[in-house]
């Protein structure tokens, strides 16, 4: 009686738990909300002027407006565009690297020194040098991608290639793998997780590396259209700007990589 | 009769290893078609060498294994092996681990699935075959390893120190499986172990192995009758000879080990005296 008793108990606090875990999850809408209302008053009340701080419904309203406007919407892709395609000829390119320094210490200490020097050079220090030799258009943007994602791409899945346990390879090669097929289905299934983390790391940082580049070399894209409308005092075309860069890179973190973290988690350790 | 594999005069040296002492020296045994044999020893003898070499994932600095009289350098598709370390990719489904060796050797799909389920309901993991390694405790896991050694259909089940990192109680059942496994199958079993009384329960032969470098001390046919009793006064006498063996190596090394202090010691007094 008493068992069956304690074991209610716990049967309630465990919904309980339930309870609180979904009020919980929702509880970052909070701070969310009353973020945007203060937003809302600060600007309304007029303790900044509206063409320095504009109203978080004014912001709304015109990113609405901006979606409309091709140029806008163009700007933002290209951005976007000469992102992507910089983090995937970094990962082309640091994925072969990573593997084979990962695999053969030899080449991990002849190759690494030299990748880590020219990784702890200041990336925005490199810049200028990127637009002088390719000029300010979108191959100096990507350029300056690839050079910005390869480092935590190179780093993470070296780390991921040192770590693959010694027995994965003895059980490739007693069941008859060839190489090609150990490296398909042994080496790359073993570093993807570590792929994802790099290519996250390399995501996140990068978009501040292109937004640079946009701004100080005026390549065009949304960098320029938010340093413009801040010249041209319609800040809320920039609040706009900054407003979707920021949305893009929840919705991509959300959809690409959340999706990606999870299907790994289903069988990590 | 013939044997089915012969190591002969197999000698292992690295070359980094302190002082060239060779990990094996002048290994020479026999294993006939069926036998289950243990490979017994101290630590650091270089039984798991041993198999490494006989696997094809190591060659032997000299000598040879042959395999159904002929020589045997790279892994053959008969021959199989199951780790300590269980070794299965997480990132695969058990049924998915299990048919590993039979896609590597490009089986139709519907071919590999059925062996696959087959040599799970084996090992007795019917219906885990959609979990992942994650899921399962080291002793469960261990039968997926066993169950993708099978699977492939091999003469040689090679298996290093396979139940030692699993809990006695479940290692205790699984030994007893596997000595089934064994006498249903007639393949040929070859385990590496430091647990005399898992070679004694197991092994219709168990080689034993002197300290490095490891060479044959001697090599003894258990005919005890199966399922073998560990409190069996025969059983209790094989391990009690095995013992002496050993412990009259360890005790040999380490009075060498002693004595190689002695001198360092002697030496850097010496020094000092100048």
């Amino acid at each position: 009686m008493q068992i069956k008793n304690s074991f209610a108990t716990l049967l309630q606090r465990n919904n309980s738990h339930k309870g609180i875990a979904s009020f919980g999850s929702m509880l970052w809408t909070i701070p969310l909300i009353s973020f945007m209302i203060a937003w809302e008053l600060v600007a309304r009340i007029g303790i900044f002027p509206a063409n320095r701080l504009p109203a978080f419904t004014t912001v709304l309203a015109t990113m609405c407006k901006c979606l409309m406007i091709q140029d806008f919407t163009l700007r933002v892709l290209r951005s976007f565009m000469n992102l992507s395609i910089g983090i995937l000829s970094a990962l082309f390119l640091a994925l072969p690297l990573s593997l084979i320094a990962g695999l053969r210490s030899r080449i991990d200490l002849t190759l690494t020194p030299i990748i880590m020097l020219i990784g702890a050079l200041p990336d925005l220090a490199i810049l200028p040098l990127m637009v002088m030799w390719f000029g300010p258009g979108n191959t100096a943007a990507i350029m300056m991608a690839a050079i910005c994602a390869f480092f935590p791409i190179y780093f993470t899945v070296r780390e991921g290639t040192k770590a693959i346990p010694r027995d994965y390879f003895h059980v490739a090669t007693v069941f008859k793998s060839g190489r090609f097929s150990t490296i398909a289905k042994v080496i790359l299934p073993s570093v993807f997780p570590n792929m994802v983390t790099g290519l996250r790391l390399s995501f996140d940082f990068v978009w501040e590396i292109i937004l640079a580049i946009e701004i100080i070399a005026s390549v065009t894209g949304i960098g320029t259209f938010i340093d413009s409308s801040v010249s041209a005092g319609s800040v809320e075309y920039a609040f706009a700007g900054i407003l979707s860069v920021g949305m893009i890179a929840v919705a991509v973190d959300r959809l690409v990589f959340r999706t990606l973290e999870n299907r790994i988690a289903r069988w990590r350790e | 009769m013939t044997s089915q594999m012969e190591v002969l005069d197999v000698t292992k040296a690295y070359s980094d290893s302190e002082k060239d002492l060779p990990a094996l020296h002048g290994i020479t045994f026999d294993i006939n078609r069926g036998e289950f044999v243990c490979i017994v020893g101290p630590s650091g003898c270089g039984k798991s060498t041993l198999l490494k070499i006989i696997a094809g994932l190591e060659r032997p600095t000299s000598g040879q294994v042959r395999f159904e009289g002929r020589p045997l350098t790279y892994p053959h598709e008969k021959i199989s092996m199951v780790f300590q370390t269980f070794a299965l990719f997480p990132w695969r489904t058990i049924l998915a681990n299990v048919e590993y060796g039979l896609e590597m050797q490009e089986y139709p799909r519907d071919q590999r699935r059925e062996t696959a389920l087959e040599c799970l309901e084996m090992v007795g993991l019917s219906g885990c075959e959609s979990m992942y390694p994650k899921q399962l405790s080291g002793g469960m896991k261990q039968r997926v390893g066993i169950a993708r050694a099978l699977a492939v259909n091999p003469d040689v089940i090679l298996m290093d120190e396979a139940f030692s990192a699993i809990d006695e109680f479940t290692a205790e059942t699984l030994r007893e499986e596997v000595a089934e496994i064994h006498v249903e199958t007639n393949k040929t079993f070859l385990l590496v172990t430091h647990n005399l009384p898992e070679a004694i329960e197991l092994a219709d032969k168990i080689v034993v192995l002197s300290a490095r470098p490891g060479r044959i001390k001697n090599i003894l046919d258990v005919e005890l009758e199966r399922p073998r009793d560990k409190a069996c006064s025969d059983f209790v006498q094989i391990h009690k000879d095995i013992f002496h063996l050993l412990k009259e190596e360890l005790e040999s090394s380490i009075v060498k080990h002693k004595i190689k202090c002695i001198h360092e010691f002697q030496r850097l007094h010496d020094m000092e005296g100048r």
